[in-house]
This record gives structure tokens, C-alpha cells and sequence, in this order.
């Protein structure tokens, strides 16, 4: 379990992450998004124990990283965004030595169960500087798991992978949680957080600007609604004007108009918007609301957090 | 002790004998000295002989150590280039144990290329200068002490270079910076010929040692500080 408190971390004048909190519990992914810069990368690195937090502390399985990060170094597995594997050696080689690092019993087994577990065990003898960039990426998976540590911190894991690769990758890390690892994914794809996220940290500018479940977050945004017709479209969108209602063209199927508008408030707006189109003449097929994705979730929360008004009020 | 054995052991296996253009550098400075003898068949007899064949012995262990500090900075700055140095600090491993692991790592074959050049030096010396020269002059105790200095050597230039990688960011900068260093190094080596030719008795040796001493006590504190995790990582 990961447990961040009140962490800061400044590098002379800047201020990397600014009073940061959240968790992450076994058998859960978190996915920490936020542009470049927001602080994921200093975040992961203090996990980790290999960067100090100037303020405040992280707990790892219960263990302190700023008064014992040697023991929270072996409860953790990084996977950072490039693979930065020794290219002259051998797989074999690598993960072995790697397994003498963290003090592994019977390594040579190790690294064959987890040559077998990523579909390398026909590449053991070859150099690494000879493997495509999937099978890199997951060299370094490899070498994260070789302790075979209760957390995992992913830092842009499927960077640069094909999507056949990027899904493999993603399904294994699912298989991760399901064996109770507290994973902690930081990421700059939207997509692939909201297909295995189950809570979403957003950074902005060293600070959490939202945190909560994916399908919360995606569900908190401004709600849009998509109303599909048959009829005439530029009448039906002046029948919403009369009725107060904003509506832009949206793409709609099997033939029919649509139009997407915003409602606060969908009890009121809704009878009324179809009340519009009826009394318009065109023929009402369905009114839904618009399934929101995690990238529109984003961009809402960072424009948010980009307002002046809102810095203000934070700082 | 045991981690910076192996991170020396990896060091030695897949980065010098992995990698043919440290074996051809390396070779290149082993095959100097060979050279400097070859080309000097005609010692005189008396003190300038003795002090000649000692001067050959130095430089025969010392330039083959020259080769030592480009390694050293290499291994430094590649790791911090390759992205290679973040896997290794996420391990639990002392930031202690990966200096000197990466350290001996380089030192260690470099220190049997300067004792096997010190050998040949001492058998090309003996059937060109003849045993009878070589034997006085080159007695076990200045053979070991030439040795010793030479390890003193590569400690105190692979630890300033070391310092000096910690900083810069690339490798053909640390390379550069490891050039400097080979470059002041040669100028020393051969102020010590002309200080030899004027001081009596292994002095110079001595001198030379206690300098090495001193500074190796210096840079070795600077590195210590500078690899340090912590600030390794912030400078990444």
C-alpha cells in the first residue's frame, strides 16, 4: 500500500509537487495524469525512495521513505518510461543481476519464470541491444517484478509500444492487481488509464487538483445530452434557440439529425427541449446523455485548474 | 561489500570485454611503453642508466593507467545518458556500493594491464639493457611501489572524473573533460622523468605517492557526496 502525505519537494526555486496526498491500496491502480511538468515523474521517484521529499512523508507497506528507504527500495518495482537496459548483455545475464541486486533466492529460476511470463524465454541468450522496443519495455517489466514487490510504480510503460503490444502490456498489469499489487500508473495516455485505472490523481503544477474513481471523475463533467430526429435539422435547432436551449450539430447514425446540448439541470431542460422539437414537427428517436470519456474528464479538470480565479483560490 | 563486487563484475564482463572500442583503447596505451623502450636501446652506464630504467618502469605502469580514466568517465556519464542509473539507484543498493563497484569495475583490468606492461617492460628491459642493469635498479619493493602508485593514480583521476560526470550530462563531454585529465597526467609523468634526473633516491616516488594520497582522500569525499541518490537523481 502507498499512503502520500503532505509531500513537498522543491528543487532550489521550483516547486515540484506542492503539498501532495492520496493512496494507493492493494489490488488498486491509480493513474496519476497531468501534463509535463506537473510533478508525476518527482512523485514516483519519492515512492520509490530514491528522491528525498524536502516536506512531509510516504509510507510504503507501512515503511517510512525518509527514515528507512533502503526497505521501501525492496518493496518497490519501477518501470520507468524509457526500458534503460544494459544493451551488452544477455537477458539471461541482465535479470540475474538484477536478482543478486535485490538479494533474490534462486535466481536463475527467477529469471526463467519471468522470461516465461512476458514470452521471452526463447530470447534468454540474446543481447538485449538486439530486441525490438516492445520486447525492451518488457525486459524492463521484468526487471521491476524480479523482487516480485508488493508495489509497482509505471511511469509511461506503453510508450512507444505497437497496440498489439500496448494491449498485452495493459492486460498483464490487470493481471497484476488481481494478485493484490498496489500499482501506481503514471501516464500521459488518457486512453489507457480509463480502460484500467480504478481511481484517477490529477496533477497540476506540483498539486492535486482532483482525485477520485475513473467513473466518477468522467461522470462529474458539465453532463451533455444528444438528441437523434428525423426532420428537418436547421428547423429543429431553431425550435431549441426559442427555447433557450444552445444546441450544436452532433454526428448521429442510421440516417437521422442530431443535435448535442448542455443541461444543468436535466429535468427541467430535457422536457422542455423535447417539447420544442415535437411542437417543430420532427420526429424524436432517442435522447440520451453523452458518454463522457477520461480525456474529456481531463482537460475539463486542468482547464479548471488553469482559470486565474482558481490558482488564486488554491494558493 | 558483496553488491559492489557485483556491480564490478558486471562492469568488467559486459562493458570493457563487451565492448571492443575500450579493448582497442586500452591495447592502444598498453602498447606505448613497449614502444618508448624500443625505441631507447642505448641507456648509458651509471647513475643516468638507473635513473632512465626507472623512469621507463613509471611511465611503463602509468600510461597503460592513462586509458583507466576514460573509462571511468565513461562508465559514469553513459549510465546517466542511457537512463541506465535510475534502475540501479531503485535498487537496495548503498549509493557507496555503486561507486566503488563501478569504480573497481574499471580500476581493477586496467591495474592488470599496467602490471602486465610493468612485466614486459622488465623482460624487454633486461634482454635489451641487459639483467645485470635492470636487477639493481628495479629491485621487488620499487616494482611494487610503481604499482602502488599507479593504483593511486587511477583513484584519484577516475575520482575527480567522477565528480566531473556527476555534472555534466552527456558523454562526449565527460570524455572530454576525461582528455583533460590524460593530458595534464602526461605532462606530470614527464615533469617526474626531469624530477627524477635531479633528486637522489626513489623521492620522487615517494613524493609522488603521498600526493596521490592526499588527493585521493579529497576527491573521494567530493564523490561520495556527489553520487549520493538523492543528488544523482535531482540532477538527472
Amino acid at each position: 500500500m502507498i499512503d502520500v502525505r503532505d509531500v513537498s519537494r522543491s528543487f532550489g526555486r521550483l516547486v515540484a509537487l506542492d503539498h501532495v496526498s492520496f493512496r494507493v491500496e492493494p489490488g488498486e491502480i491509480v493513474a496519476l495524469l497531468g501534463p509535463n511538468g506537473a510533478g508525476k515523474t518527482t512523485a514516483s521517484r519519492i515512492i520509490a525512495g530514491i528522491l528525498a521529499p524536502s516536506q512531509g512523508d510516504v509510507l510504503v507497506d507501512g515503511i517510512s521513505v525518509t527514515t528507512d528507504p533502503g526497505s521501501v527500495r525492496v518493496r518497490c518495482g519501477m518501470v520507468t518510461d524509457q526500458p534503460s537496459l544494459y544493451e551488452r548483455m544477455t537477458l539471461r545475464a541482465y535479470l540475474t543481476f538484477f536478482c543478486h541486486l535485490y538479494d533474490v533466492a534462486a535466481a536463475d529460476r527467477r529469471t526463467e519464470e519471468l522470461a516465461r511470463l512476458l514470452g521471452l524465454s526463447d530470447r534468454l541468450e540474446v543481447r538485449l541491444g538486439a530486441f525490438s522496443r516492445g520486447m525492451k519495455q518488457k525486459v524492463a517489466i521484468a526487471r521491476g517484478l524480479v523482487h516480485d514487490p508488493p508495489v509497482l510504480l509505471l511511469d509511461e510503460p506503453a510508450t512507444a509500444l505497437d497496440p498489439e503490444t500496448a494491449r498485452s502490456l495493459r492486460a498483464f498489469i490487470v493481471s497484476l492487481r488481481a494478485r493484490h499489487r498496489a500499482i501506481l500508473l503514471c501516464t500521459h495516455d488518457l486512453d489507457e488509464a480509463q480502460r484500467i485505472a480504478d481511481r484517477v490523481v490529477v496533477l497540476y503544477r506540483g498539486r492535486v487538483v482532483r482525485e477520485g474513481l475513473t467513473l466518477d471523475l468522467r461522470a462529474d463533467i458539465h453532463p451533455h445530452f444528444i438528441v437523434a430526429f428525423s426532420g428537418d435539422a436547421a428547423s429543429a435547432r431553431d425550435a431549441l434557440a426559442r427555447a433557450g436551449v444552445a444546441a450544436q450539430p452532433a454526428e448521429a447514425e442510421n440516417g437521422y439529425n442530431a443535435l448535442r446540448f448542455d443541461a444543468d439541470e436535466p429535468g427541467t431542460t430535457n422536457p422542455a427541449v423535447l417539447r420544442a422539437l415535437l411542437d417543430s414537427g420532427v420526429r424524436v428517436v432517442t435522447l440520451a446523455r453523452e458518454e463522457r470519456s477520461l480525456e474529456d474528464a481531463y482537460f475539463a479538470i486542468v482547464d479548471e485548474a488553469q482559470r486565474p480565479e482558481s490558482r488564486n483560490v488554491d494558493g | 561489500m558483496g553488491k559492489a563486487a557485483l556491480i564490478a563484475w558486471r562492469e568488467i564482463r559486459w562493458e570493457i570485454f563487451g565492448d571492443r572500442g575500450a579493448i582497442l583503447r586500452t591495447g592502444f596505451f598498453a602498447i606505448l611503453p613497449i614502444i618508448f623502450v624500443l625505441s631507447n636501446r642505448g641507456v648509458p652506464g651509471g647513475r643516468a642508466s638507473e635513473l632512465s630504467i626507472l623512469t621507463f618502469a613509471l611511465q611503463s605502469a602509468l600510461i597503460p593507467a592513462l586509458s583507466g580514466v576514460a573509462l571511468i568517465a565513461s562508465t559514469f556519464t553513459q549510465e546517466k545518458e542511457n537512463g541506465t542509473l535510475v534502475p540501479l539507484l531503485a535498487s537496495p543498493v548503498r549509493d557507496m556500493d555503486i561507486v566503488i563497484g563501478k569504480l573497481m569495475g574499471m580500476v581493477g583490468p586496467v591495474m592488470v594491464i599496467c602490471t602486465g606492461s610493468l612485466a614486459v617492460y622488465y623482460v624487454l628491459g633486461s634482454l635489451l639493457f641487459g639483467a645485470a642493469r635492470m636487477g639493481p635498479a628495479l629491485p621487488p619493493q620499487i616494482l611494487f611501489s610503481i604499482l602502488v602508485v599507479a593504483f593511486l593514480y587511477l583513484i584519484t583521476a577516475g575520482s575527480w572524473v567522477m565528480i566531473v560526470a556527476a555534472i555534466v550530462h552527456t558523454t562526449r563531454a565527460g570524455q572530454q573533460i576525461a582528455g583533460l585529465m590524460i593530458g595534464l597526467s602526461a605532462a606530470i609523468f614527464a615533469l617526474l622523468g626531469i624530477a627524477a634526473s635531479q633528486i637522489a633516491d626513489g623521492w620522487p616516488l615517494v613524493g609522488l605517492g603521498v600526493a596521490f594520497v592526499a588527493l585521493d582522500v579529497v576527491a573521494l569525499e567530493i564523490a561520495r557526496r556527489v553520487w549520493q541518490r538523492a543528488e544523482v537523481i535531482a540532477r538527472l
